[in-house]
C-alpha cells in the first residue's frame, strides 16, 4: 500500500510539469497585451508601459518566462498580480473557502438525493416509477442552469422574498452567522447538485439492476429472505463502491462547474474571480488560479485511487 | 484633463457582466471616475437627518486598491474617494472647478497656483491635514513603478528631477520637488509652480487623484533610500489606517463587499450614517434584482431594466447623462475598406443610419444622439449649430454616388472594380454594443455596403486599437470623459498610432487635420496663458464643427445613467460629475 | 473534465464487459422495443433535428423571413399567428423568433454532434493504442490524459475561447478536442482486459497484425457502450456551449444558437418574457432525449443487467 501511494505521489509529478506546460502556454497565447489592457484609458505614455512590461519581466522570451515563473514557484513565490499588486496565491487562496463551502453542501444533496432515487428506479424496474424517476433525474441536469438559476432567484428571491438572490451573506451579518449562511447558499448548491444527482441516480441504477441480477443476491432472494433485507445488505453496499470512487471525479466536477454558478448567484468563489483575472489578463492570477486548483484535483484523484483500491478488493494493489 | 477613462472600469465592468453588460464605463454608477465632494446641500432637506443605517451600493466590480496613486479603475476611485478628500472638486451638475479641502488662486501668468488647505480639515487620528500630505502623494507619483499617473506632474517644475526609474521623461535625480513651495508662516499653504500654462492643470493638481496621503503612514515607504516596490506593495494600500474623507476604511471581503464606517473627526462633520457598503454582484441583472428585493440601496440599472423599475414602488429613479459617449469609430487609413477614407463617404454613414431607432432599439430610447466629441452636460459643448445628420437615405445614397460607389448587379456598392466591404469590431460580452454593431450592419447593407458585424474580444480589440493594427475597419467602442474637456488624447495628431515609430495611442481613426490639432493645442496650452472657459470653449467649437464635418466617427449616442435608490435614502443627488459629492450628508429615514 | 466527462469515467470505472454475444444487437432490439420511454425521446430528437435541418426550406417557403433580418418598428412583438414569423414572437432587434430558433438548433445539434464525433474518434484510438501497446505508450497516454483531466475544465475552455474568436468550427474543434478524456479512458479500460480474451489472443498467435486486431476484433466488442458514451456526451456539449455563451465566450450573435439564444433572453426577461421558453425547451427536450437515450441504451445493451425477473 506503501509503496502504491508513493508510486501516485511520483506520478503527480510529472502531471504538474504538464499542466504548468499547457496553463502557461494558453495564458501567454491569447492575443492582447495585459499592460496595454489596464493602463487603456489612462495618461500612462508608451514608455510608461515599455517600463512596466520590464518591472514584470512581460519584455522576456517566453521560455525564459516560464523558467523564471517555474524557478519562483518552487520557492512558493507565484508571483504579484498585475492588479492588486499583491502575492497572487494568497489572493486565490482567500476565495478556495467559499467555493469549498458551496461544493460540500451540494455533494450533501446529490448524495442525499440521488443515491435513493437511483436505487428505487432500479427496484421498480419498468414501472412508472422508474420512467418518473428516470426522468426526474436527469431533467435537472438537462437545464442549462443559469437559466435554472435565474428562474429560481426570480421565484423564490424578487417573488416570494423567502431567499436572499445573491452574495454569500446579510450585509452586515457577522461572518459566523451559519444560518444566515445557509440561506444563501440553498439555491445556488441546489443547481450546483444537479449534474450530481442525474449522476447519481443514473449510476445506482445501473448498479443495483446489475447487483440485483447477480448470483448472490438472487441466491439470498431465493433463501426466502425478505425484499428489504435483500437490499440493503448485500446490493446497496455493492452499489455504492463506484459512488465512493467516484467522488474524486465528482469534486472536480463541481469546481470546475461551480463558475456559472457563482456568476448567477455573485458568488465571490474561485471560479469568478479566476474568470475575471482572465478576462482582465492578469497573468500571475490566472496561472496561480489554475496551478492552485489543478493540485487540489490531483490530490483528490490520488485520494480517490486509494479508495478505490481499499474498498473495492478486486483491484489488486500493485 | 480630458482624457479616456475606459480603462479598468470597462474591462471590469465586462468581467462581471457577460450576461448583460453595460454602455460604457458610465454604465457602473460613477461615471466621472474623479468623485469629488461638494460642501452643497440639496436642499430637499427640510426634515431633520436621523442618524445611523447602511448605505449599500451594488456594483459589478470588484475594488484593486485603495490607493489613490495606484488606482486605475472606476470600483477603486469610488473607494478612495469615500475615504480620501481631494484638495479640489468639481460641481456635480456643471463640472466648474470649486474649493474642497483647500482653496486655491491662479497668478497672473497663469504658471503658480497657490493652495491654502482648510483649517478645520484634521487627519481621522487627529493630526492636522498640511501641505506636506500633499507632498507625499505626488512624491509617490513620483516613486512608483507601477503608477500610471507620471506624466500628470510632468509640468511641475522639478517633478521630473525627482521621478524614477529614469526615462526620457524622468531623471531621478533629486530627491524633492523644485516647484513645490511651503510657506514657511503656515504649513497648510503651499504652492506649485508650472513649466508652462497648462488649462487642465488645476484638476490634475488637485483632483482626487492628487488627494493628500496622510504622511505619518506612508512617509516611511518614501525616504531618499525606499524602493519603489516599498510603496507600491506598502500593507496600508490595501488595509489604509489614517482617513480624510467622510469614512473610514473597516473591512474588504475580496469579490463580494468593502464596508467603510463613518468618520467623525470628518471636516465636514459626521455623516449622518454609520456604514457605507460597496456590494459587489455578478452583473447588471443581479444589480436590479438586489435593487427590488431591497438588498441594495442604491445602484445604476441597464436601460433595458428600467420599464421594470418603474412598477417597482419602493424605489427612486434619477436619470442623467452621461459623461461619454459610445460611437463607432472608422479607420480613415483603412488599405481594405478605403471608402473609409474620403469625406463624403463618412457622412453618408452618419446620414444612412436612423440613430434614433437604433437608440429606441438599443437602449430604450435612454441616450442622446451625439454628433461631436463633447457631450452637452460639459461646458465645452458648442453652443453653435452643428450638423444633425438626420437619418437620410437619399442623401446617403447621393453621397456615395458622389464618392463613386456604384452599384453592381448584386446590389453591393463598388469603385474601380473594388466593392465596398466593411467589418464592424466590437467589444464582446457587452449585449448592447454587440446588438449596436448588428443593427448597424443591417442599415449600412440597406445602402448597398456589405457590411458585418464581429465581436471581438476587448483584451485583442485594445491592443489592435492602440497599437495601430491596420485590420480594423470600423471599430465600435465608448469613451467615458474625464473631468476636464481637453481632448488631447483622443483627437490630437500626436496621438496616432504608427507601428514603424513605436508610437501608440488613441488616434486609431489616423484622422489629421491642422486646424484640429491647433484648436487642441489651444485649448490645453493657450499661447497668450488665457484658460478662462470662454477663451477654451471658442477653441472647443473650433475643434467640434471640423469634427462635425469630416466624421472621423459615427459620434453614436450618450448615455443616460439610470441611478435607482430605495426612497429611504434622502439627498441622493447624483448628476453626471459626481455621485457622491455630498454622501455626508445622506441620511436613511427608518 | 468537469461536468460532461463525470459520468464517463463514472462508467469507465466500473464496467468490465464480457464478450457480446452474437444476438446481442437484436437482443438489445427486443429490450428496447418494450422501453417506451426510450423509443419516445428517439421520436422526439428526431423531430427536432428534422426541424433544425429544414431551416433553410422553412424560412423561405413557410415563414419568408431570413434569420439575419431586422425590424426595429417591430420589436418585442407578442407571439402571433399573424404573419406566421412572429409564430414565436421578435426579438430585441425584430427578428423572427421561430426562425432564429430552427437555425440555431441546426448550429447547436451540428455542434454537438460534430464535437462528438471527433471526441470518440481520439478517445477510441488513443484509448484503443494506450490500451493494447501498452508499456510506454500507454504510460504517455496516462500521463497526458492524467494532465487534461486535472485543469478544470471550464477555466481551460474560457482561455481557449479568448484565444480564438468564437464561431461554430472553432468552437466544435476545441470542444472536440478537449472531450475526450472520459471516453479514451473507458476505451482503453475495456482494451486492456479484452487483449487478454482467448479469442483475441488467438488471433495474434495466428499471426494478425495488430491494427486488425484492435479494430476488428476488440472494438466492435466496446462499440456498444460508446454509443451510450457518445449520448451522454452530446447532451453534455450541449450544454457546454449554452454556459459558454452565458459567459459570453461561446459562439456570438448573429449567428444564431439555442446557448445565445437563451442567454439574450434572460436579459430580456422583462421586454420580452416569451423568448425565454422556446431556446430554453428546446436545449432541455434535447439534452433530456439524448440522457434517456443513452440510459435505454445501456439498459439494452449491457449484457449484466438481465431482464427483470417478473
Amino acid at each position: 500500500m506503501r509503496t502504491f501511494i508513493l508510486r501516485r505521489l511520483l506520478f503527480a509529478i510529472p502531471t504538474l510539469i504538464g499542466i504548468s506546460i499547457i496553463t502557461f502556454v494558453i495564458v501567454r497565447l491569447a492575443p492582447g497585451d495585459p499592460i496595454r489592457l489596464f493602463t487603456f484609458g489612462s495618461r500612462a505614455t508608451n514608455e510608461d508601459i515599455e517600463a512596466l512590461r520590464h518591472l514584470y519581466g512581460l519584455d522576456q522570451p517566453l521560455p525564459i518566462q516560464y523558467l523564471d515563473w517555474m524557478l519562483k514557484l518552487v520557492h512558493g513565490d507565484f508571483g504579484q498580480s498585475f492588479i492588486y499588486h499583491t502575492d497572487a496565491a494568497a489572493l486565490f487562496i482567500q476565495y478556495i473557502p467559499n467555493t469549498l463551502q458551496l461544493a460540500v453542501v451540494a455533494l450533501t444533496i446529490q448524495l442525499l438525493v440521488g443515491v435513493p432515487l437511483g436505487v428505487i428506479a432500479a427496484l421498480k424496474r419498468g414501472t412508472w416509477v422508474d420512467g418518473f424517476i428516470r426522468v426526474f433525474g436527469v431533467a435537472g441536469h438537462a437545464v442549462p442552469a443559469f437559466w435554472l438559476g435565474l428562474v429560481l432567484i426570480l421565484f423564490f428571491a424578487v417573488q416570494l422574498k423567502w431567499l436572499p438572490s445573491q452574495g454569500i451573506l446579510t450585509v452586515g451579518k457577522d461572518p459566523w452567522d451559519f444560518l444566515d449562511r445557509l440561506k444563501h447558499m440553498l439555491l445556488p448548491a441546489y443547481v450546483l447538485s444537479l449534474t450530481g444527482i442525474a449522476n447519481y441516480s443514473r449510476l445506482l441504477r445501473t448498479e443495483t439492476l446489475e447487483v440485483l441480477s447477480q448470483d448472490f443476491v438472487r441466491t439470498a432472494h431465493a433463501k426466502g429472505l425478505n425484499e428489504r433485507t435483500v437490499m440493503f445488505v448485500h446490493a446497496l453496499r455493492n452499489a455504492l463502491i463506484p459512488v465512493v470512487t467516484a467522488l474524486g471525479g465528482i469534486l472536480a466536477g463541481l469546481i470546475g462547474g461551480a463558475l456559472v454558478i457563482e456568476q448567477v448567484f455573485s458568488w465571490p468563489g474561485i471560479g469568478r474571480f479566476t474568470f475575471a483575472a482572465a478576462i482582465a489578463k492578469d497573468y500571475p492570477v490566472i496561472q496561480a488560479g489554475v496551478m492552485i486548483s489543478a493540485l487540489l484535483l490531483v490530490v483528490s484523484y490520488i485520494l480517490r485511487d486509494i479508495a478505490y483500491a481499499v474498498v473495492d478488493p478486486r483491484i489488486g494493489v500493485k | 484633463m480630458s482624457h479616456p477613462r475606459t480603462g479598468r472600469a470597462l474591462i471590469a465592468a465586462l468581467a462581471a457582466s457577460m450576461l448583460v453588460a453595460t454602455a460604457c464605463a458610465g454604465g457602473t454608477p460613477s461615471a466621472s471616475a474623479a468623485p469629488s465632494t461638494a460642501a452643497t446641500a440639496t436642499a430637499a432637506a427640510s426634515e431633520k437627518p436621523q442618524q445611523g443605517g447602511r448605505i449599500v451600493e451594488g456594483t459589478i466590480s470588484d475594488i484593486a486598491t485603495m490607493q489613490p496613486v495606484l488606482v486605475n479603475d472606476t470600483a477603486s476611485g469610488r473607494i478612495t474617494g469615500l475615504i480620501y478628500d481631494g484638495l479640489v472638486q468639481q460641481d456635480a451638475k456643471t463640472g466648474e472647478v470649486k474649493p474642497k479641502l483647500a482653496s486655491y488662486t491662479t497668478s497672473t501668468d497663469g504658471l503658480t497656483y497657490t493652495f491654502t488647505i482648510n483649517d478645520k480639515a484634521n487627519w481621522s487620528d487627529g493630526k492636522p491635514i498640511i501641505a506636506q500630505d500633499w507632498l507625499t502623494a505626488v512624491t509617490a507619483v513620483g516613486k512608483s513603478a507601477t503608477t500610471v499617473r507620471k506624466s500628470t506632474f510632468q509640468d511641475v517644475v522639478g517633478f521630473n528631477d525627482l521621478c524614477a526609474p529614469a526615462s526620457s521623461q524622468c531623471k531621478a535625480t533629486a530627491s524633492t520637488i523644485s516647484g513645490v513651495t511651503i510657506d514657511p508662516a503656515s504649513p497648510k499653504k503651499f504652492s506649485v509652480k508650472m513649466t508652462k500654462v497648462s488649462c487642465p492643470a488645476i484638476l490634475d493638481l488637485g483632483g482626487a487623484t492628487a488627494s493628500p496621503m496622510p504622511t505619518q503612514v506612508f512617509g516611511k515607504y518614501l525616504t531618499a533610500t525606499s524602493k519603489a516596490a516599498d510603496f507600491d506593495t506598502a500593507p496600508e494600500n490595501t488595509n489604509p489606517t489614517v482617513f480624510s474623507g467622510p469614512f473610514k476604511f473597516k473591512e474588504w471581503r475580496k469579490g463580494d463587499q468593502v464596508i467603510l464606517s463613518k468618520n467623525d473627526a470628518y471636516w465636514q462633520g459626521s455623516p449622518n450614517v454609520d456604514e457605507y457598503v460597496y456590494k459587489v454582484v455578478a452583473n447588471s441583472t443581479a444589480i436590479t434584482t438586489g435593487l427590488k428585493t431591497g438588498e441594495l440601496t442604491f445602484g445604476s440599472i441597464v436601460a433595458k431594466d428600467l420599464a421594470d423599475m418603474q412598477t417597482v414602488d419602493s424605489v427612486k429613479i434619477t436619470k442623467y447623462q452621461s459623461l461619454g459617449y459610445t460611437f463607432i469609430g472608422w479607420n480613415t487609413a483603412s488599405p481594405t475598406a478605403v471608402g473609409l477614407a474620403d469625406k463624403r463617404v463618412r457622412q453618408a454613414l452618419a446620414y444612412g443610419i436612423d440613430m434614433d431607432a437604433v437608440i429606441k432599439a438599443v437602449v430604450f430610447g435612454e441616450a442622446t444622439k451625439q454628433v461631436s466629441h463633447h457631450v452637452p452636460v460639459q461646458w465645452a459643448y458648442p453652443s453653435v449649430a452643428l450638423e444633425a445628420y438626420k437619418y437620410d437615405k437619399a442623401k446617403a445614397d447621393q453621397l456615395l454616388k458622389d464618392a463613386g460607389w456604384i452599384k453592381g448587379a448584386d446590389g453591393i456598392l463598388a469603385k474601380d472594380g473594388k466593392k465596398f466591404n466593411l467589418t464592424i469590431a466590437t467589444n464582446s460580452g457587452n449585449t448592447e454594443r454587440e446588438t449596436l454593431a448588428q443593427v448597424a450592419a443591417d442599415q449600412y447593407k440597406q445602402l448597398g455596403i456589405n457590411a458585418v458585424s464581429k465581436p471581438e474580444a476587448f483584451q485583442g480589440l485594445v491592443t489592435k486599437l492602440t497599437t495601430g493594427d491596420q485590420t480594423l475597419e470600423a471599430t465600435i467602442i465608448g469613451w467615458s470623459l474625464g473631468g476636464d474637456p481637453d481632448p488631447y488624447q483622443i483627437w490630437h495628431s500626436s496621438q496616432i498610432p504608427d507601428p514603424a515609430k513605436n508610437v501608440t495611442g488613441f488616434g486609431f481613426t489616423y484622422f489629421k487635420d491642422a486646424a484640429l490639432d491647433k484648436s487642441i493645442e489651444q485649448g490645453r496650452n493657450p499661447t497668450d496663458g488665457n484658460c478662462s472657459t470662454a477663451a477654451r470653449k471658442a477653441n472647443y467649437e473650433t475643434f467640434n464643427k471640423i469634427l462635425n464635418e469630416n466624421q472621423p466617427y459615427n459620434f453614436g449616442y450618450s448615455n443616460n445613467v439610470l441611478a435607482v435608490s430605495q426612497k429611504t435614502l434622502q439627498n441622493f443627488a447624483p448628476a453626471s460629475f459626481s455621485t457622491i459629492y455630498n454622501v455626508h450628508e445622506w441620511w436613511i429615514k427608518k | 473534465m468537469a461536468s460532461t466527462a463525470t459520468p464517463i469515467s463514472a462508467v469507465a470505472a466500473n464496467d468490465t464487459l464480457v464478450r457480446p454475444s452474437r444476438s446481442l444487437w437484436s437482443n438489445a432490439w427486443f429490450k428496447l422495443r418494450h422501453d417506451r420511454l426510450t423509443i419516445a425521446a428517439f421520436l422526439t430528437l428526431i423531430v427536432l433535428a428534422a426541424l433544425s435541418a429544414s431551416a433553410d426550406f422553412m424560412a423561405t417557403n413557410v415563414f419568408q423571413y431570413s434569420f439575419e433580418r431586422q425590424d426595429l418598428l417591430h420589436t418585442y412583438e407578442k407571439p402571433a399567428m399573424e404573419p406566421i414569423a412572429y409564430l414565436l414572437g421578435t426579438d430585441d432587434i425584430g427578428r423572427s423568433a421561430v426562425v432564429r430558433l430552427l437555425y440555431g438548433g441546426r448550429v447547436s445539434l451540428a455542434v454537438g454532434f460534430i464535437a462528438a464525433l471527433v471526441n470518440l474518434t481520439i478517445g477510441i484510438f488513443i484509448g484503443l493504442s494506450a490500451g493494447y501497446f501498452r508499456g510506454w505508450v500507454d504510460d504517455l497516454v496516462t500521463w497526458f490524459v492524467t494532465t487534461l483531466q486535472s485543469i478544470p475544465t471550464l477555466f481551460l475552455l474560457l482561455i481557449i475561447a479568448a484565444i480564438w474568436e468564437p464561431g461554430p468550427v472553432q468552437l466544435t474543434v476545441v470542444i472536440g478536442s478537449l472531450f475526450w478524456v472520459g471516453i479514451c479512458l473507458y476505451v482503453r479500460g475495456q482494451t486492456f482486459a479484452l487483449r487478454e480474451r482467448e479469442y483475441v489472443v488467438a488471433a495474434r498467435t495466428i499471426g494478425a497484425r495488430d491494427r486488425r486486431i484492435m479494430f476488428n476484433h476488440i472494438l466492435p466488442n466496446i462499440l456498444p457502450l460508446i454509443f451510450v458514451l457518445a449520448a451522454i456526451d452530446i447532451g453534455g456539449i450541449i450544454l457546454v456551449e449554452s454556459a459558454l455563451s452565458f459567459l459570453g465566450l461561446g459562439i456570438l450573435p448573429p449567428t444564431p444558437t439555442w446557448g445565445n439564444m437563451l442567454t439574450g433572453a434572460t436579459g430580456n426577461l422583462v421586454r420580452g418574457p416569451w423568448l425565454i421558453y422556446p431556446p430554453g425547451v428546446m436545449i432541455f427536450l434535447t439534452v433530456l432525449c439524448l440522457y434517456l437515450i443513452g440510459d435505454g441504451l445501456r439498459d439494452a445493451l449491457d449484457p449484466r443487467v438481465r431482464g427483470h425477473a417478473g
